[in-house]
């Protein structure tokens, strides 16, 4: 696709180079914001703005020595390892239904499984904090574990279900004729094949969870979790200690993110340049 | 193989279902039936009334925040999706295999970046001593007001549903028939007037796809009207935001979150049955 | 059931809804024999292999292994390991470990596993990969390892579903050959499905063609060339002429047929019992037809045609012809049989042929 372009007579340079441009001007933008944070999070000045300060540690000591990050970091970290772990396996379930079985209402089944990421976070917050008061579950860590869970399902079942779809079409079937019974087969076979897309999910979700700051700022009540106290930090004493957070959190999500992909793509990699060079 | 119900295919297929049952559909229409709840004494009770549903309805406020919500969403999605397309359209087929595969990871990239501090940081580019009026005024112009405007929620808006705009469109862009475009030079028609008379329709599904989700993602937004907005004008999701944290008033709020769901599905409906007119799915 | 039958398929069907994929099977796979089981898609060969698996369930009937009936038995409980279409190996293990994993299942131990999976893979040549990744192999070399997979548990019966249709043409002989070898050396039962002829024929004793859910013919690879039993057989096979036509004659020695293109003789042995004023088919093989420019003996069934066209397959060159009436003949001839006689297209010529060379099919 790269340089046999069918146009390729019919290109117009100008055309050409105002696009380039403005694809330049589009990352920045989307990096602009991501740039600053990073940026002035080094900057000693108080309100951030050019020309820069010095440059200062200071917003990192801060926030390090803040009880109250430490508090909120401890109760994500908590509330993302639960919800990496239940998500994950709730999505593996549902993947492995969608892939092997045919039944009536599968189709609602399946839009159950995968709508919630489209409902507003607003209009679910409200929902899971209403609903969670009445049974006495609103206000700590399971609320958020609860409500985060059904956000990130979906995205470990898309994870699992896009691997599954690479899975040789009769690679179960084999393994049952080979004198593997149904568990037998999903421990020795589906498992190993689709480890790195549970690992990947592990990951994602626990990523998404990480960020996720509305539906816990509804849920959460005083066991607040990182991103809800940023959301504080903005309505309170907005301060440059935001961006300290803010690159901690992006640094600690694209490492997620980086492994993931690594994990999900290494292994074929490898084993694919291998075979062609062998013939 | 076997058709019957097993133990086996229910272990994987029920957890999910039930979980989904129970904290998502539940909450959701514990959210219809709590909107028929009266609050007496600060206190909520079971009841089946529909003054909620009169009192809101009947307030100009709701109204005002409904009108205002639906225009900065629509003006978002459609602002979004004509600033995204140029984008898109030359990641989609002016950049080679390896360009665009970065192209995508660039823009995957800011979904692992706190929206928040995303928002916190337009606060420093657009407030009055920020970055662009400082940058302005070594030009000589302004400084101008930019933050607590429209135009900065628009901003912030565009900063929550850009990438996900952006990638949506580049998805289905490279899956348009390269030979309709080549037809269409053959027979003459120059590349802008190819753009819109054989790209766009050809793409329209994930194109409208895309603005939907946007339209979605603004629509039920508060971080940006209210942090680069300076709450004004009022949005729904501003709305509930209050009536909840101040007041208790949660049936209230339930009826402005039905109402917003209510919007959203018909719109959501539209939108597809306008993407899918006149073809087969 | 016969003494040396090892599996049987009584009344079975299958339907998938209101569509009936196999509709009332009844046959024996004989012990030790490479069974081939061919049709075009759709005919219901895998969904018949795939019962035998154990993948799909009969709708009616029952299918009996060593005499006992293993409908109600589930795929793992079933000893009849099968060869897939993609050859299904695993990527996440490799060669040996791919072998080994029906050791495993039984819960053979390790050493005994290693053990019996080495032997199998020095048997199929290709002890030097045990340790390679499978995607790693080349076609052939995977073929080796789907087959040694199969077979470490040693069973009485090997299915396979069309594994060498992925292979290019000089690779599929050389695994037909080896596949022929394996079958006999091991005498194991083969039961092989395809819809490429010249495998089925060139490695099977005996083949069952199968369209639309039914069996139209069970037989050695000769007698279902030489005497098709059906109408669908004789095109199938495509090397055959068809005519159709009603029974003018019919004695202790002689058939009659009178059809578009002729009145043709038969030999009343060669074919099933038919009655004047019948209607019936019979079929000429494209190799026992002799073309001419002159007439020939008033004793041979004869008929004019015009050459329409010419097909080169190897030494040999397939002429095809067509009637006044539209009928379209094909005669096969080796080069040399061709050299002095003009075949351009447009050419008439006769095309004669003995009493001896028409076989009648049995149904219409």
């Amino acid at each position: 696709m790269s340089d046999q372009r069918p146009d390729a007579h019919q290109r117009s340079r100008t055309i050409d180079f105002a696009l380039k441009t403005y694809l330049l001007i589009g990352y920045a933008f989307v990096f602009a914001p991501i740039a600053a944070s990073f940026v002035f999070s080094f900057n000693s000045d108080r309100f951030p703005s050019i020309p820069l300060g010095s440059f200062s540690m200071d917003w990192y000591r801060a926030v390090a020595t803040d009880p109250l990050v430490w508090e909120g970091l401890r109760n994500t970290l908590l509330v993302g390892t639960v919800v990496a772990v239940i998500s994950t396996a709730l999505g593996f379930g549902a993947a492995y239904t969608d892939y092997r079985y045919k039944f009536f209402g599968k189709q609602a089944y399946m839009a159950l499984a995968l709508l919630p990421p489209t409902i507003p976070v607003v209009i679910l917050g409200l929902a899971m904090l209403a609903f969670l008061s009445r049974v006495d579950l609103a206000g700590n860590a399971f609320a958020v574990i609860i409500s985060h869970v059904v956000i990130c399902a979906p995205f470990a079942m898309a994870l699992t279900r896009l691997r599954l779809s690479q899975m040789d079409a009769s690679l179960e079937a084999a393994a049952w004729n080979l004198g593997a019974s149904e568990w037998a087969a999903m421990r020795h076979v589906i498992i190993p094949f689709t480890a790195p897309a549970i690992l990947g999910a592990l990951f994602i979700t626990a990523a998404v969870s990480f960020d996720e700051f509305a539906v816990a700022w509804f849920v959460s009540g005083l066991n607040e979790t990182l991103p809800v106290k940023v959301l504080g930090f903005l309505q309170g004493q907005v301060s440059p200690r935001i961006n300290a957070i803010g690159t901690f959190v992006f640094v600690t999500s694209m490492t997620l993110v980086i492994v993931a992909q690594v994990l999900l793509t290494g292994r074929g990699a490898k084993a694919q340049k291998a075979a062609l060079e062998e013939e | 193989m076997r058709r019957s119900v097993s133990l086996y295919g229910l272990t994987f297929s029920l957890p999910l279902l039930l979980w989904q049952l129970v904290f998502f559909v539940s909450p959701l229409c514990f959210l219809v039936a709590l909107s028929f709840w009266t609050v007496k004494n600060f206190r909520m009770q079971p009841d089946f009334d529909t003054i909620n549903w009169v009192t809101m309805y009947g307030r100009s406020v709701f109204w005002m925040a409904y009108a205002k919500t639906m225009a900065m969403a629509s003006f978002a999605a459609v602002l979004t999706s004509v600033l995204a397309f140029p984008l898109s359209y030359a990641a989609a087929f002016k950049l080679s295999e390896t360009a665009r595969r970065w192209a995508v990871f660039l823009m995957v990239i800011p979904f692992f970046t706190s929206y928040l501090v995303r928002v916190y940081s337009w606060q420093i580019f657009l407030s009055d001593a920020g970055i662009i009026n400082v940058m302005l005024g070594w030009i000589g112009l302004g400084p101008f007001h930019l933050l607590n405007t429209v135009g900065a929620t628009m901003v912030g808006y565009l900063t929550l549903a850009f990438p996900l705009v952006v990638l949506l469109q580049m998805f289905s862009l490279v899956f348009v028939d390269r030979t309709l475009i080549e037809a269409a030079h053959n027979l003459r028609s120059g590349r802008i007037r190819t753009v819109f008379a054989v790209v766009i329709p050809s793409a329209r599904v994930g194109l409208v796809i895309a603005a939907l989700f946007c339209f979605i993602l603004s629509f039920g937004d508060f971080v940006s009207p209210i942090y680069l907005g300076g709450g004004d004008p009022t949005t729904l999701s501003i709305l509930i935001t209050d009536t909840t944290k101040s007041g208790q008033q949660w049936p209230r709020a339930a009826v402005i979150a039905i109402t917003m769901i209510i919007t959203l599905l018909a719109v959501a409906f539209m939108a597809v049955r306008f993407a899918y007119k006149g073809r087969t799915k | 059931m016969q003494r040396d039958a090892l599996v049987a398929f009584d009344g079975v069907i299958k339907r998938f809804g209101s569509f009936v994929a196999v509709q009332k099977l009844d046959f024996e796979i004989r012990k030790g024999e490479f069974l081939a089981i061919m049709g075009s898609s759709g005919c219901g060969k895998t969904t018949t292999l795939r019962m035998l698996a154990g993948l799909e369930a009969p709708s009616e009937g029952a299918i009996r292994l060593a005499g006992k009936p293993i409908n109600d038995l589930p795929t793992w409980k079933r000893d009849t390991p099968m060869v897939w279409q993609s050859l299904a190996l695993f990527p996440f293990l490799n060669v040996i470990e791919n072998v080994e994993f029906s050791l495993k299942m039984r819960g053979i131990g390790k050493a005994e596993r290693r053990q019996r999976a080495e032997k199998w893979l020095d048997r199929m040549q290709i002890s030097e990969f045990a340790s390679r990744n499978v995607a790693q192999l080349s076609g052939g070399q995977r073929q080796r390892v789907a087959l040694a997979r199969s077979l470490v548990v040693e069973p009485e019966i090997l299915l396979l579903d069309e594994p060498l249709s992925a292979l290019d043409a000089a690779l599929k002989v050389r695994m037909q050959t080896v596949l022929k070898t394996l079958q006999r050396e091991t005498g194991i039962t083969f039961v092989y499905v395809t819809h490429s002829q010249s495998e089925a024929f060139s490695m099977a004793d005996r083949v069952i063609i199968m369209s639309r859910g039914k069996i139209e013919q069970i037989g050695t690879p000769q007698e279902i060339y030489r005497t098709p039993k059906t109408r669908f057989v004789a095109n199938f096979l495509g090397s055959s002429n068809i005519f159709t036509g009603d029974v003018v004659h019919a004695d202790a020695a002689t058939i009659g047929l009178s059809t578009p293109s002729g009145t043709f003789r038969l030999n009343a042995a060669a074919g099933g019992a038919v009655k004047t004023g019948q209607q019936a088919t019979i079929t000429v093989l494209d190799t026992k037809p002799a073309l001419s420019l002159d007439r020939p003996a008033e004793s041979r069934n004869m008929l004019r045609a015009k050459v329409i066209g010419e097909e080169f397959v190897g030494a040999t060159a397939t002429i095809y012809l067509e009637t006044a009436g539209g009928q379209e003949i094909r005669v096969q001839k080796s080069h040399a049989e061709l050299s002095d006689l003009p075949v351009d297209i447009g050419q008439e010529l006769y095309v004669s042929w003995s009493q001896d060379d028409g076989h009648l099919v049995s149904a219409a």
